[in-house]
């Protein structure tokens, strides 16, 4: 379904992805899994199209993203959908306009249409009845919840979650994660989940990527991670402090920099 | 020495990029104003919002500069015996000049700021993003409609501005200073003629309210996704645009009124 082949991608100077290679299946659950910062979401948005490789390919349903032009590329789009880390609703409208929005612009369903699907999408997160609220009266949860709802609006083929459980209760944690499972068995979508809660995403994926220093380190089905027990995929998955994945952002040497007093300060 | 010379070619460089970006970013929003011909009420929702709701300032602010031309205008008018021709000092400075470029200042702190303000939070709070993994593109949901609606809305609050502001004048010269209202009207009519004046006018305002429009737009659009980097765009929008306004004032008057 999406076929990641020597992606190579850098923000300025920082080398962000230095030869990644990925398959996602369709129909299943694949997450991927990595420290913070280590370009989860700028993975996302190269595959959504939204930022250009500087080398290697990424093909999604056996076309190359950017070699597509415009027409085509929004035609794609409309097949994907998307989570957002921070939901990204429109603040000006209600949060059943939000829902009805993807449909309103590429469809030309009748009103009492939509509204059916609109109501249909919000009873799936259980927000049938905030359906009048604006985002503003959102929290977070529920936020993340109706732009799941907006998402799944045009029923695409595949769907890729950012960060889908981080600050989320217990409870809502729960509901999130049965939902991902369910759209992903019931309609059979092909998710993406991109995510460092390690438990919630080991227990609804069928293949796990981890990736780290631009590459990916371990790939498997949860149940052969966790046999194999690499120190980097130990680390990660159990959460341990210190081993092969600096928790630091590259930087000059600690001491040094202390001793340094302030010369580089301007 | 050096280190200066460096500064200014970078200043010098990052001030054409952001120009050839503001063109580009120009040449693509008016590619995506055809699709608003299927949706015009995208546009006018924008109309209320950058139009209407600039209404008070401008009729505020019109009928207090045509009182002021009528007090200054007669001071100056009295002193010749001239008060009779007070109509046509009020119309022509305002239709001429201030209805356009009063309006298009205010029009640029009123409407450009929150223009760039709100393109600048919708991008930072990733909405901008998520319209494009919609497949909805910004470009033409978004920015299209809100530079028509700037365009079409300040050539009809500069007309607004000059009328209110020849009651303005008429209120103060025949109200208060006892000049022959026959006379303030006749002369207003004799003396203004409708392609000269009226109409290069609302060319001015057509211009400014181009350029006022794409100045907000493009520079929220092209804001640093923070809020230091939205209110550093909001500035700049207000800055830069009053500025090209005036700037520009000047060479279309140079076109219009002065045959060089
Ligand atoms: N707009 C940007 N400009 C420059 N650098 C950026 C930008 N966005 C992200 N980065 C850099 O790219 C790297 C990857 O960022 P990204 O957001 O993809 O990380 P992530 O894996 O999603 O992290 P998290 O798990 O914390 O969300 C980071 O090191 C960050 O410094
Ligand atoms: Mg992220």
């Amino acid at each position: 379904m999406i076929e990641v082949r020597d992606l190579h991608f850098a923000r300025g100077s920082r080398k962000i992805f230095d030869g990644l290679d990925l398959d996602i299946h369709a129909g299943r659950v694949t997450a991927i899994m990595g420290p913070s910062g280590t370009g989860k979401t700028t993975l996302l948005k190269l595959i959504g199209g939204q930022l250009r490789p500087q080398h290697g390919s990424i093909r999604v349903d056996g076309q190359d993203v950017h070699r597509l032009g415009r027409g085509d590329l929004y035609r794609l789009r409309r097949r994907m959908g998307m989570l957002f880390q921070s939901g990204a609703l429109l603040t000006d409208l209600s949060v059943f306009d939000n829902v009805a929005f993807p449909l309103r612009e590429h469809t030309r369903l009748p009103e009492r249409m939509i509204r059916d699907l609109v109501l249909m999408k919000l009873e799936a997160v259980g927000l049938r009845g905030a359906r009048d609220l604006m985002p503003a009266e959102l929290s977070g949860g529920m936020a993340r919840r109706v732009a799941l709802a907006r998402a799944i609006a045009l029923d695409p083929m595949m769907i890729m979650y950012d960060e889908p459980f981080t600050g989320l209760d217990p409870i809502t944690m729960g509901t999130i994660v049965t939902l991902i499972k369910r759209l992903n068995d019931a309609i059979r979508l092909t998710s993406i989940v991109v995510s460092h809660d390690v438990r919630e995403t080991l227990s609804i994926a069928d293949d796990v990527y981890l990736i780290a220093d631009g590459k990916v380190v371990e790939r498997g089905t949860p149940e052969a991670l966790a046999k194999t027990a690499s120190d980097w995929a130990n680390q990660f998955l159990q959460g341990l402090p210190d081993g092969p994945v600096p928790f630091h952002y590259p930087a000059a040497d600690y001491r040094e920099d202390l001793m340094n007093g302030g010369r580089d300060a301007r | 020495m050096l280190d200066s010379l460096a500064r200014l070619g970078r200043w010098g460089l990052g001030m054409f990029e952001r120009l050839g970006r503001g063109h580009l970013f120009l040449l693509s929003m008016l590619g995506g104003l055809h699709v608003l011909v299927m949706r015009p009420r995208l546009v006018i929702r924008e109309v209320y919002a950058v139009g209407v709701l600039s209404l008070l300032i401008i009729v505020v602010s019109g009928g207090f500069v045509g009182m002021v031309l009528g007090l200054q205008g007669y001071n100056t008018l009295v002193g010749f015996g001239a008060e009779q021709s007070l109509g046509t000092v009020v119309s022509l400075s305002l239709l001429r000049e201030l209805g356009p470029v009063v309006t298009a200042l205010l029009f640029a702190g009123r409407a450009g700021s929150a223009l760039t303000a709100e393109i600048g939070l919708m991008k930072s709070t990733e909405q901008l993003s998520g319209m494009e993994m919609m497949a909805v593109d910004p470009m033409r949901r978004v920015v299209a409609p809100r530079f028509l609606a700037g365009f079409f809305s300040m050539p009809l609050l500069a007309i607004i501005f000059s009328a209110v502001g020849v009651m303005g004048g008429y209120f103060v010269g025949v109200g208060l200073l006892g000049v022959d209202a026959g006379a303030f009207w006749s002369q207003m009519q004799d003396s203004v003629d409708f392609n000269e004046d009226v109409m290069n006018g609302v060319i001015k305002s057509l211009v400014f309210g181009f350029v006022v429009t794409w100045i907000a737009l493009f520079e929220g659009y092209d804001a640093t996704p923070t809020s230091e980097g939205v209110s550093r765009a909001t500035t700049r929008t207000v800055v830069h645009s009053s500025l090209a306004v005036l700037g520009l004032d000047f060479i279309l008057t140079g076109l219009m009124f002065n045959k060089f």
